[in-house]
């Protein structure tokens, strides 16, 4: 499979390192130097320095043969254009473009319908809310994936040192709770990726992944000691355009909002777009105005200026100050590692979002999303198992699935399944498959069909 | 530096190399020498200690070579290479000491073809076969090699190959560097097995045209005669030679262009233009300076002329006439066409027709940014800009390597060496040619050459082959610093 990225920024840069980790042959084009040295200096792929845009560079860079048109750049319009000439060169590729300006906010459904040379349209600040969203959906859930239209919920928790299940072994895990427990998909533990067996143990400070139905979360997160706390109110700090709209989406669901801005002509501004929020004008870090807000009693504290070290900053402080809940918008990458170690464990980022978005509009055949989780060592996806193909009809245990790589959730129409060795994938279903990075490619084939027919 | 790392990698090259020392095995025991023992106990030690250094350090694996590391390893690695494959030629008495069989290792690798053999027709066919293979590994790099074939280096192997392939300016065929790798090797098979095939055709049996073949598509110049490719004294094998080292000296992305079905990617090229214009401007001139004076007909002196400058250009060092013989315009050219090179991207030595290209343009635009002060000018190559970085990098190169061949031959006179045997040796060492002047000319050998000239000059060769930066970093202190 062949993938061109244009705009090799943090985004494009990403997702080409991902893609290379799956032995997908990738080429990147980028104007500026040092963006393609920093490329060349880390990732196997090939480079072209130069505009996106031109359709020269484009068919040097092999386009009529690439299976997907990646246009990340900077630019809205490079990346319209390299979109539009890719389809008059290679009309088979499929474009995906990333817009980010909000003036495209409007249309940006018809876009996605109507633009006859794009075939998917990101837009990263739409992917941010729907990851906040999600966030805040679930208490004490650091990651939350979807599948299956939100039905089947994929949640990463911090294990508390004084949780139950501490020291528990997970073959015993549903001795401890009584009932059918949760599926545990992978533990991260100091930084380290590990797809559990029976015989592992929970230990305090693992990150744990499971699959859950919706239906079943709250009991799930119980197990987990980890309790539903309905969120009645939310202090966003940052009035930019990511601010507006989420203060937009909690009117609709009447959580009670105080916006906080810098800007005083921002301000009047909000306080004509809100009605039922409260705008307030400030900075951030002023203590004085965080007391005289009380802060104490706001439910989750959403930090989302434009400088990401102040979003640390206020996150900081407002748990300091007894905030229970807080999100932190983070841009650099380099930062994600150490947010833990600091005590701030529910980040966003509109860059990983857009790759999250991105990577599931580029897994090939039957795969219906796919999100990438911590530090992008593995991946959770959702597929369907074809008639065809080797999976379908027999126990799990007699398929051979790579090394690490875990099927985690069967959905039969209407039914959730946990599955065990026993389970038996029958065609049509969906089947949610957790796996490492490397062994991607080998899960791509065995969801793949087994014999072409026509 | 996770040198632990480092010996690991490094390991697996002395391994690796230690499987190939089968094939001379082979050929020893088809015809049943003496080089069988040599090569059985070499290959075991090989073997051995690339398995021991790459299980002690089996643990420090890493994903992710960094640049300085990616230097390191290759720096390592070829004077490890160069070590262990002088282990069969220390065997065989026909080499004294073991710095003797270590240049002759060395020279091979670096393709160099420097030798401190004065009977090579007494040596075993299982060793000549070894000495001349060792320049086909070396021609298009034993680690290149090992970045196509061995799966678990494609991640850090880019650093590895920008640290090995000769060119300033490295470009992927492929998105994928095993890939590139796997790609360049291929062509260079091919051609090789062209050339295998039309020396055949002319008559020569196969263990001398795969000699032959193994030495000149790397331009490495050992032949398994006393006399080099002289002996066979034959027009047709003299021009299937010329075309293929001709061939070598091309970069070899244009050859895999050519072979894809791209059309005249040599014409479209400026480089080869350039070089292949400047061979026949050479070519001319020498066959005018030594008809007459040496050689009675013009086809003759077109033949040898032809010969001489193809191999010394493309830094190949066969001989088919003792140009020490001709005048001194005709060896000046030649001793400037050591420096020359061939094409970036291939498998020959010297400066590089790139390099030199460049540096002509930069000359031209300080000249004219003299008359306009104010003209705003870029130097391009083949109509892309070429960047400042780019531009430094190469002046750099050529200041150093100039700096390095008047040290070096400083350093060689004062061991004793005469004037133009001083100079003769370093320039066609560093330029891994071979032949040089003076006393180590193409009829002559570096046996006599003392003891430390002997270890400088293998120093020489391996600057040459690697671009100087490879291995003058390990010699700068800020390299070592944590």
């Amino acid at each position: 499979m062949k993938v061109i990225i244009v705009g090799a920024g943090e985004v494009g840069f990403h997702v080409a390192n991902h893609l290379v980790l799956e032995n997908k042959d990738v080429v990147v084009i980028d104007k500026s130097l040092d963006a393609i040295r920093r490329v060349t200096d880390s990732i196997d792929v090939q480079v072209i320095n130069g505009s996106g845009s031109s359709p020269v560079l484009l068919e040097e860079a092999g386009i009529r043969g690439a299976d997907i048109l990646l246009a990340v750049t900077d630019s809205d319009e490079t990346n319209l254009v390299a979109s539009l000439i890719s389809n008059i060169i290679s009309p088979s590729t499929k474009k995906i473009a990333r817009i980010r300006n909000a003036d495209f906010d409007k249309y940006h459904d018809v876009f996605c319908d109507q633009a006859p040379y794009i075939d998917t349209i990101i837009n990263p600040e739409i992917e941010l809310i729907k990851t906040i969203d999600r966030l805040m959906s679930v208490p004490g859930a650091i990651d939350v994936e979807e599948f299956a239209d939100g039905r089947v919920k994929f949640v990463g928790i911090r294990l508390e040192k004084d949780a139950r299940l501490k020291g528990v072994h997970l073959s015993k895990l549903s001795d401890k709770t009584g009932r059918q427990g949760p599926l545990v998909a992978a533990i991260v533990r100091n930084e380290e990726l590990i797809i559990p067996g029976g015989s592992d143990k929970l230990m305090p400070g693992d990150l744990v992944y499971f699959i859950s139905e919706k239906d079943k979360l709250v009991e799930s997160l119980n197990v987990f000691d980890k309790h539903e706390e309905p969120i009645r109110s939310v202090l966003i700090v940052g009035g930019g355009r990511i601010g507006t709209r989420l203060a937009n989406i909690f009117e609709k669901k009447s959580i009670y909002t105080k916006i906080l801005e810098k800007d005083s002509d921002r301000c009047s501004k909000l306080a004509e777009q809100l009605n039922k929020a409260v705008v307030l004008h400030g900075d951030g870090s002023d203590l004085g105005l965080l007391n005289e807000e009380n802060i104490q009693d706001v439910d989750v504290v959403i930090t989302l200026t434009n400088d990401e070290e102040t979003n640390i900053l206020i996150s900081l402080l407002a748990k300091n100050m007894g905030v229970r809940k807080t999100i932190t918008k983070i841009s650099k990458f380099s930062y994600f590692p150490l947010m833990s170690n600091i005590g701030i464990e529910q980040v966003v980022s509109p860059r990983l979002s857009s790759i999250n978005t991105i990577l599931q509009h580029i897994r090939r055949g039957k795969v219906l999303s796919s999100r990438s989780i911590k530090g992008e060592r593995s991946e959770v996806m959702e597929a369907v198992a074809l008639e065809t193909s080797d999976i379908v009809l027999k126990p799990l245990k007699e398929i051979s699935f790579p090394k690490g790589a875990l099927v985690a959730g069967i959905i039969r129409k209407d039914e959730v399944i946990i599955p065990t060795g026993e389970s038996i994938i029958k065609p049509d279903d969906r089947i949610i498959i957790f796996a490492r990075k490397n062994v991607i490619p080998k899960i791509e084939k065995i969801l793949a069909v087994k014999l072409e027919y026509w | 530096m996770r040198w632990r790392f480092i010996l690991n990698i490094v390991g697996i090259l002395i391994l690796f190399l230690g499987l190939t020392m089968g094939f001379s095995l082979l050929v020893g025991l088809y015809y049943n020498d003496r080089s069988v023992t040599p090569f059985l106990i070499s290959m075991c030690l090989t073997i051995f200690s690339g398995s021991l250094l790459y299980i002690c350090f089996r643990s420090a694996r890493a994903e992710v070579i960094r640049q300085r590391e990616g230097m390191a390893i290759v720096a390592l690695g070829w004077m490890a290479v160069g070590l262990f494959g002088a282990l069969p030629f220390y065997m065989e008495f026909e080499f004294g000491t073991f710095v003797d069989a270590f240049f002759e290792s060395v020279s091979g690798f670096t393709t160099t073809g420097s030798s401190v053999l004065t009977n090579i027709e007494a040596v075993s066919k299982g060793l000549l076969f070894w000495r001349s293979f060792i320049q086909w590994l070396g021609g298009m790099g034993i680690i290149v090699l090992s970045v196509a074939i061995l799966p678990f280096l494609g991640v850090g192997g880019m650093q590895l190959y920008k640290a090995e392939v000769p060119t300033p300016l490295p470009d992927k065929l492929r998105p994928r560097i095993r890939e590139t790798a796997m790609l360049l090797w291929k062509v260079y098979a091919l051609i090789s097995l062209a050339e295998v095939t039309l020396l055949m055709f002319g008559g020569m049996n196969l263990y001398d045209a795969l000699c032959h073949t193994f030495t000149t598509m790397p331009t490495g110049g050992f032949s398994t005669k006393n006399t080099s490719v002289a002996h066979f004294d034959s027009t047709y094998f003299d021009i299937v030679i010329i075309v293929f080292m001709l061939l070598a000296g091309i970069n070899f992305s244009l050859h895999y262009e050519m072979l894809s079905g791209k059309g005249l990617a040599f014409w479209r090229n400026s480089e080869c233009r350039f070089f292949l214009g400047i061979v026949f401007v050479l070519v001319a001139v020498v066959s005018f300076n030594i008809y007459g004076s040496v050689f009675e007909k013009i086809g003759q002196a077109f033949r040898f002329s032809a010969f001489q400058v193809v191999s010394i250009v493309t830094t190949t060092g066969y001989a088919t006439a003792d140009y020490e013989k001709w005048p001194a315009m005709s060896q000046l050219i030649l001793l400037f066409c050591m420096f020359l090179g061939a094409s970036a991207g291939s498998t020959g030595g010297g400066m590089k027709c790139l390099r030199i290209m460049l540096c002509f343009k930069y000359c031209y635009k300080e000249l004219f940014s003299l008359i306009h002060p104010h003209a705003v000018t870029q130097i391009k190559i083949g109509g892309k800009p070429v960047s400042d970085e780019v531009m430094r990098s190469i002046l750099g190169f050529l200041a150093l390597y100039m700096g390095l061949f008047v040290f070096c031959s400083i350093l060689l006179a004062s061991m004793g060496v005469d004037f133009v045997t001083s100079i003769g040796a370093v320039a066609a060492t560093i330029g891994n040619i071979g032949p040089g002047f003076g006393l180590v000319g193409p009829v002559d050998n570096f046996a006599h050459i003392p003891y430390l000239g002997k270890w400088l000059l293998i120093w020489c060769m391996l600057l040459g082959r690697l671009e100087i930066y490879t291995v003058i970093i390990f010699f700068i202190p800020e390299f070592w610093r944590k």
